[in-house]
């Protein structure tokens, strides 16, 4: 069976629910139509390619997805409190609050450019640049905050962020609190990542659960966070061995999938629904390794680390790359699950501190982004070499101004790794910066013009 | 001396990297400890025995050092500093000091690190929520720069010389409040532009020279004649702002700056350090973080908000002017979040982008001209 096309596929599915008018009903009440194009696309590719043993991983997301919205709006149905966090947050201690719904605020974009329609995300970003948010703040988080000006998230009980991975977060969780004026909690997240942050941040985490119970109305469970901290770990473990996997020569799996491992944490950290996506995306690569299949239709030409941000817009792009230029992602920094301890469940403290330790050395981005340079480009290099690669692309997200303006301390890391670096500027939610076409000429010259010559010299 | 001739001194300290009185600083042996931003006490490096230095771009021609390291994405304002820096014209340095104030200014640290390589260096984790829950990390930092700089250059920071340094800066904050206070005159006897100019040069030299400069001036003011027939009293806010040619654009509009709530301006003195029985770092660092918050902080917007308006009453401003450096993301958040609160609050607020050293424009100029119009003025 051939890749899947979504986008295309998606943009079909719209016009039939255009032609079904703007109510559809789904589960027992009306939806925004931003929602209904991301409930059917979703249902729509599970019942596509829910039987196609090559789409295990993506298939697994997707339902996972679904089975997210239908708890959301499950939750609006029931009148069960809602809180917001943002991807900073790992939603673990949210969740040992019996039956309290946990809302990423970035969802309804990442939804929408993976199984929607992305023009419905241009309409958001539109909307909230139209409302005075700065063109140069995060598209994500623009989208955000259009998402919110147009009530498309359950009303929430309170909101619990992190200041990580950016400023741009910053001016998404301060305008999101002003627009809603619900109670906000902050977590600081320090600088650097040691033991003493660990400390820090663990007693924040604990001082925030009189703060949920305090909103939602519902008692923090010590007993129910011991097993979501348990569920984490579990869906830990399998993302390290699919880490682990991934390294094989050929890459066994689509490039894609990686991208998608940041969203599966903060969305389902916690939730058996995150393990079941994890354990699909480890199945898929043991299996098709045991088969001797490669990802690359007639085998992979070039190994390749994409780094800093995915192009979340048209992942049919990494489709293009492996079909057309035998170009394979094994690793990016969005999928990689950094080997740190799990979380100790063995006391309360060592359950928060397990946290907060996952927060600062693990959750992609929050790890590479706050702190100095070198936790940026140390895990690059690492993952260069662990992942054997031909060379690196910096995909740089115009909103990242953390990586952007590291960006030529990263060009002589690289230097002095000999690991050739293609470095462009685009926008991961919004094609209209840098259209995936511009990408595409990008990287094919480059490795016309450097990777292939300088593997054939070798 | 006369206000011309002390503000010919002030408009001197601040045209470039370096001034005389730095100069002379220097040429004694003194140390200098630069640093980024309203959150690191100036205090400690006075009672260290050192200058404090506040890092700005003046007398960066072009960012191009800088832009080798770092994309056009970064804002212009870290651009030049770095070029400065890697140019080597902070090299009478003897350290310096930052915080994660925003992404830019921690690559910045990152290259002053690797590249810039000055004999100290440190970076501070400051907690961007202004709580008492997260007061003693903060602390903690402080103690840990004052171990970092006692053990690097084999000295020590008494409490008797942290008493003497917050009685030095408060020396300073009582000079700035008056000549704050004067400005709330119908004919304030200066300008925003010289204004500005004063506390930066507050930033750039030894506080007790600084002082004595200040007695002058504030006893000259008393008896100038003020300054009348503008067409409107305005606050400006928003991001860094060490730009008095910036201000002079606007002012050439008729609209007269009677505060500058920015980072140089006002927010960087604020109340005085109360005199106490507790431990002068912790006051310190008390009056630091509790200070009148700016965009990095967070949980914080109402009491932002309430001391604008208090600003805006006190000094009877007709309106505010809000800039921002472009590709700030902290101040965008706060820029959306103030242009609504001031609607509600029906204070007329015009919002502003500028890149560094770049003066008002004919475009800024043109909407100066059209908020004016728009306030009735």
């Amino acid at each position: 069976m051939s890749r899947p096309s979504w986008n295309r596929w998606v943009s079909d599915l719209d016009a039939e629910i255009n032609r079904k008018g703007e109510n559809t009903v789904i589960l027992g009440k009306e939806r925004q139509k931003d929602w209904e194009v991301v409930y059917e696309g979703a249902t729509g590719l599970i019942d596509l390619y829910q039987e196609d043993p090559e789409s295990k991983g993506m298939n697994a997301i997707v339902g996972g997805f679904r089975v997210l919205m239908d708890g959301m709006f499950a939750a609006i149905d029931e009148g069960r409190p809602v809180v917001w966090h943002n991807c900073g947050c790992s939603p673990e201690l949210i969740r040992g609050l019996e039956g309290v719904q946990t809302v990423p605020i970035e969802l309804l974009t990442v939804l929408q450019n993976l199984v929607g329609e992305v023009d419905y995300t241009i309409a958001l970003i539109d909307e909230a640049e139209a409302h005075g948010v700065a063109p140069e703040v995060c598209s994500i988080d623009k989208a955000a905050v259009g998402t919110v000006l147009n009530d498309l998230y359950p009303e929430p009980a309170c909101m619990l962020y992190h200041n990580t991975p950016c400023d741009s977060q910053i001016a998404a969780i301060k305008s999101l609190t002003e627009l809603t004026r619900k109670p906000m909690r902050l977590m600081d997240v320090p600088y650097l990542s040691g033991d003493r942050e660990v400390q820090y941040l663990a007693k924040q985490l604990r001082e925030a659960i009189p703060f949920l119970e305090e909103h939602t109305g519902i008692k923090f469970s010590w007993e129910i966070f011991r097993e979501v901290c348990e569920e984490s770990n579990r869906t830990a473990e399998y993302l390290r061995d699919w880490n682990e996997l991934r390294r094989h020569t050929p890459c066994p799996q689509v490039s894609k999938l990686v991208a998608l491992n940041t969203a599966l944490l903060v969305a389902f950290s916690g939730d058996p629904e995150g393990t079941a996506i994890a354990k699909a995306f480890r199945d898929e690569a043991k299996e098709r390794i045991e088969r001797g299949e490669s990802t690359v239709e007639g085998g992979e030409l070039y190994r390749a680390i994409w780094y800093q941000d995915p192009v979340w817009f048209d992942l049919q792009f990494y489709d293009w790359m492996e079909s057309e230029l035998k170009l394979v992602i094994p690793m990016d920094l969005f999928g990689y699950y950094a080997p740190e301890a799990l979380i100790d469940t063995s006391t309360p403290e060592s359950m928060l501190e397990g946290l907060a330790r996952k927060d600062l050395r693990v959750l992609p981005m929050s790890r590479q982004f706050k702190g100095p340079i070198d936790y940026f480009i140390d895990d690059y290099l690492r993952l260069c070499a662990d992942y054997q690669v031909d060379f690196g692309i910096f995909a740089g997200h115009v909103a990242c101004k953390h990586g952007l303006g590291g960006i030529g301390l990263f060009r002589e890391a690289s230097r002095e790794a000999d690991i050739p670096l293609l470095y462009f500027e685009f926008d991961m939610f919004d094609p209209r910066v840098t259209p995936v076409e511009t990408i595409q000429d990008d990287i094919t010259h480059f490795i016309e013009d450097v990777v292939r010559p300088r593997k054939e010299a070798a | 001396m006369k206000k011309n001739e002390i503000l010919s001194i002030f408009q001197e300290v601040i045209e470039g990297p370096r001034n005389i009185y730095l100069d002379e600083w220097v040429k004694a042996g003194g140390k200098v400890m630069g640093y980024y931003c309203s959150y690191i006490p100036e205090e400690i490096f006075t009672a260290a025995g050192f200058l404090p230095y506040r890092i700005r771009g003046a007398g960066s021609e072009d960012s191009s050092d800088g832009d080798a390291y770092m994309s056009a994405r970064v804002c212009t304002f870290v651009r030049h500093t770095i070029s400065l820096a890697l140019r080597g014209e902070f090299d009478f340095l003897d350290g310096v000091v930052l915080l994660q104030n925003c992404d830019h200014i921690r690559r910045a640290g990152d290259l002053f690190v690797k590249k810039v390589k000055l004999p100290f260096y440190s970076m501070l984790s400051v907690p961007r929520a202004p709580k008492e829950r997260l007061f003693s990390w903060y602390l903690d930092e402080l103690k840990r720069l004052k171990a970092e700089i006692e053990a690097h250059f084999g000295l020590a920071i008494t409490e008797e010389k942290l008493e003497e340094a917050i009685t030095l800066h408060n020396a300073t904050r009582k000079r700035i409040r008056s000549l704050y206070d004067m400005r709330k005159k119908d004919a304030p006897p200066i300008t925003g532009e010289e204004a500005l100019t004063i506390t930066i040069a507050a930033h750039l030299m030894p506080r007790d020279q600084f002082n004595t400069l200040m007695d002058d001036l504030l006893a000259d003011l008393t008896n100038t004649e003020g300054t009348k027939g503008y067409r409107a009293r305005v606050i400006i806010t928003g991001s860094e702002l060490d730009n008095p040619e910036y201000i002079a654009g606007i002012e050439q509009q008729g609209a007269l700056s009677v505060a500058e709530v920015v980072c140089f301006g006002q927010r960087s003195f604020g109340e005085l350090i109360e005199p106490g029985v507790d431990d002068p770092l912790e006051r310190i660092a008390r009056h630091k973080f509790f200070q009148v918050p700016c965009a990095r902080m967070v949980e914080c917007f109402d009491d932002q908000v309430a001391a604008l308006k208090d600003t805006v009453r006190e000094f009877n401003a007709d309106g505010i002017i809000f800039q921002r450096m472009k590709f700030c993301d902290p101040w965008a958040g706060d820029g959306h979040n103030l242009y609504w609160r001031m609607k509600e609050e029906g204070i007329p607020f015009l919002g502003l982008e500028r890149e560094y050293l770049v003066p008002a424009s004919g475009q800024v100029k043109t909407r100066v001209q059209a908020f004016l119009e728009q306030m009735g003025k």
